[in-house]
C-alpha cells in the first residue's frame, strides 16, 4: 500500500521477459500539485488568512446588511443627481472610448498591411494603459482637471478605449479578406473598401463590445467618487463614514437595480444588434 | 425575363439605410444632451496642464528608495501582497463557484434551486468589488485578508455565472456509456465529467486571475491591502517618482500574468 502511494512520485521500472529494464514515463503532475498547494500555503500565511477570524466576526457582515434592510427611501432625492452622473458617466465615456477606438482598431490589425513600426509601438502602448486600473487613471486625471464628472469620464474613455481596441483588432485579424481584396481589385479606395467589405463583418462585434464595455464601466464609475472624480462612490464613503446603513442600503439598492436592467438591456440588444 | 428580377427590383429590396440613419442621430443627439447635463469644468485651472510635465517628468524618472526598498512599505513586498490576494482570491473563489455552479445548472438540480442560486449569482456580481472591500474591512478588520475574502466574493460572481454555461453543455452520453461499462461515481466524475470541464475551468480562472490582480492594485484604497493605497496616496500628495515606481511594478506585475495566461488559454484552447 505504502510502496503503491510512493509510486506516484517515481516512475516504475518493469523487468520485460527478454531481461530488458524499463521505465514508466516521468509524470512532474504531483510535483506540480505540491508546489502549488506549497504556494497557497505561502500565500495565505503571507495575507494573513486566518478562518477563525472569519468565523468568529462573519456574523459582522450579515449585521451590516440587516442595518441595510429597511433602506432609506427618503435618501433617493438626494442621492439621485450622483446615480444618473455615474450612468452618463459610464455611458459618455464608452461612447467616446468606442467611437475613437472603431478607427484605430482597422488601423491596428495586421491583415491590412499598414506601417510595421507603428503599429507594434501603438499596441505596446495600448496593453501599459490597459494594466492600469481605473480608479488609478482617474486619480491622476483629477489632479490634471479638478474634482468633478469631466476626469471620470475621461478616465473611463481611456479605458474603454484600450479595451475596445484590443477586442476589436483582435477579431478584425480573423474576418474573410475575400470582399476586401475584391473591391481593391475594382478600384475602390481603401476607406471605400472597409466601408462596404470589412465593416458589415465586424458591425456586430463592435456593438456587442461597446455593450460590454459599458456593462463593465457602470460597476467602475460607481467607485470613481473615492478619488473625487464624480459619481456615486462620494455617498457611499461619506454614507458610510456616518453609519447610516439605511441610506448605504439605498444606494447599494439602487446600484444593484441599475446594474440589472442594464445587464438585461444589453443583454437583449445584444440578441438584437449582433444577430439581425 | 421573370427568373431574374430587374435592377429596379433589387434596388427596392435593398434595406432602408435611412431608419438606421435616424437611430444614430438620435443617439448623438442623445450623447451631446447629456454631456451638457453631467461633464461640468468647473474644477478646471490653469495649472493642472503644467501637472502633467512634472508628473510625465515623475513617471520616467522612478524613485529608485521605492524600487530598492525589501521592507514592508517596499514595491516589491507591496507588490507580491497585491498578487497574493489576487491568487488566493481566484482560489477561494474556485472552490466556491464549482459547487455553486453544479447546483445552478439546469440538468443536475431541480429547477427551483437554479432559480435560487442563479438569482444569488446575479446579486453577488451586481455590486463593484470595492463595496465588499468596504464592508469585510469591517467585519475582519483592515489587511490582506480582507483584500483575499473581497477578491473571493468577485470571483464566485463571475466564475459561477461561466462555469454554468459549460456544465450545462456537458454530453450525458459521455456518462451514460461509462455507466453502461459499469464504472462507478468516482470514475464517472473523473473520466466522464471532468475532462469536458477541465479546460474550460482552467481558462475561465486564468482570465480571472488576471482581472483579480488588477483589482486588487485599487482595494488598498479602502484599507484592504495591496499597493493601491500607497500608489493613490503617491498621486494625491504629487510625489511623482515614488508614483512612477510604483506604476512600473504594477504595469510589469499584470503585464506578465496576462501574457502566461494568455498563452496557457491559447494552449488549451488548441491553438499555437
Amino acid at each position: 500500500m505504502l510502496e503503491d502511494l510512493l509510486q506516484i512520485f517515481y516512475p516504475r521500472t518493469y523487468t520485460l521477459g527478454n531481461g530488458k529494464t524499463v521505465r514508466e514515463k516521468f509524470n512532474p503532475l504531483p510535483y506540480v500539485v505540491i508546489a502549488f498547494i506549497v504556494f497557497i500555503i505561502f500565500c495565505a500565511n503571507f495575507t494573513g488568512v486566518n478562518f477563525k477570524v472569519l468565523m468568529e466576526k462573519g456574523h459582522n457582515f450579515f449585521d451590516m446588511l440587516y442595518k441595510m434592510i429597511p433602506p432609506n427611501w427618503g435618501y433617493w432625492k438626494t442621492m439621485q443627481k450622483a446615480m444618473l452622473d455615474t450612468i452618463n458617466m459610464s455611458l459618455l465615456g464608452s461612447v467616446f472610448g468606442c467611437l475613437i477606438a472603431l478607427p484605430v482598431s482597422f488601423y491596428l490589425s495586421s491583415n491590412f498591411k499598414l506601417n510595421k513600426t507603428y503599429l507594434v509601438s501603438h499596441r505596446f502602448v495600448l496593453s501599459l494603459l490597459r494594466t492600469l486600473p481605473t480608479l488609478v487613471l482617474a486619480s491622476f486625471l483629477r489632479m490634471v482637471l479638478g474634482i468633478g464628472a469631466l476626469a471620470g469620464t475621461l478616465a473611463i474613455s481611456v479605458f474603454s478605449y484600450t479595451i475596445c481596441v484590443k477586442m476589436m483588432y483582435e477579431y478584425i485579424e480573423t474576418i474573410d479578406m475575400g470582399a476586401y481584396e475584391a473591391l481593391q481589385s475594382t478600384g475602390a479606395s481603401r476607406l471605400k473598401c472597409i466601408i462596404s467589405a470589412v465593416w458589415p463583418q465586424v458591425k456586430g462585434y463592435f456593438y456587442s463590445t461597446f455593450l460590454y464595455c459599458f456593462e463593465s464601466n457602470v460597476k467602475s464609475a460607481a467607485i470613481l467618487g473615492y478619488v473625487g472624480a464624480g459619481g456615486i462612490g462620494l455617498n457611499i464613503s461619506g454614507q458610510l463614514t456616518l453609519r447610516k446603513y439605511g441610506n448605504l442600503g439605498m444606494v447599494l439598492l439602487a446600484m444593484m437595480v441599475t446594474i440589472m436592467v442594464l445587464e438585461a438591456a444589453a443583454r437583449y440588444a445584444r440578441r438584437k444588434l449582433v444577430t439581425g | 425575363m421573370s427568373a431574374y428580377p430587374s435592377i429596379e427590383q433589387q434596388y427596392k429590396k435593398y434595406p432602408k439605410t435611412w431608419v438606421q440613419f435616424i437611430i444614430y442621430a438620435v443617439a448623438a443627439f442623445l450623447v451631446v444632451a447629456i454631456w451638457n447635463y453631467t461633464v461640468e469644468f468647473e474644477g478646471y485651472t490653469e495649472r493642472g496642464f503644467s501637472i502633467i510635465g512634472i508628473a510625465l517628468k515623475g513617471l520616467v524618472t522612478p524613485s529608485w528608495a521605492v524600487i530598492s526598498d525589501l521592507s514592508s512599505s517596499g514595491l516589491l513586498y507591496m507588490l507580491f501582497e497585491t498578487f497574493a490576494i489576487g491568487f488566493l482570491g481566484t482560489i477561494f473563489g474556485t472552490i466556491l463557484a464549482i459547487p455553486l455552479a453544479f447546483i445552478s445548472s439546469r440538468n443536475i438540480a431541480p429547477r427551483f434551486v437554479n432559480l435560487v442560486c442563479l438569482t444569488v449569482i446575479t446579486v453577488i456580481r451586481s455590486f463593484p468589488s470595492v463595496m465588499y472591500g468596504i464592508m469585510f474591512v469591517k467585519t475582519v478588520g483592515p489587511g490582506a485578508f480582507a483584500g483575499v475574502l473581497t477578491m473571493t466574493i468577485g470571483s464566485v460572481g463571475m466564475l459561477a455565472k461561466l462555469l454554468v454555461e459549460s456544465v450545462e453543455d456537458i454530453d450525458p452520453g459521455i456518462v451514460e456509456a461509462l455507466d453502461a461499462a459499469g464504472c462507478n461515481g468516482f470514475e464517472k466524475v473523473r473520466y466522464g465529467i471532468m475532462p469536458q470541464l477541465s479546460s474550460g475551468i482552467i481558462s475561465n480562472v486564468l482570465y480571472r486571475l488576471d482581472i483579480n490582480v488588477k483589482n486588487a492594485s485599487v482595494l488598498g484604497l479602502v484599507g484592504a491591502g495591496g499597493i493601491g493605497a500607497q500608489l493613490i496616496f503617491a498621486i494625491q500628495d504629487r510625489r511623482w517618482s515614488d508614483a512612477g515606481a510604483m506604476l512600473w511594478g504594477l504595469v510589469i506585475l499584470v503585464l506578465l500574468i496576462e501574457v502566461i495566461s494568455t498563452r496557457i488559454r491559447n494552449a488549451l484552447a488548441g491553438k499555437d
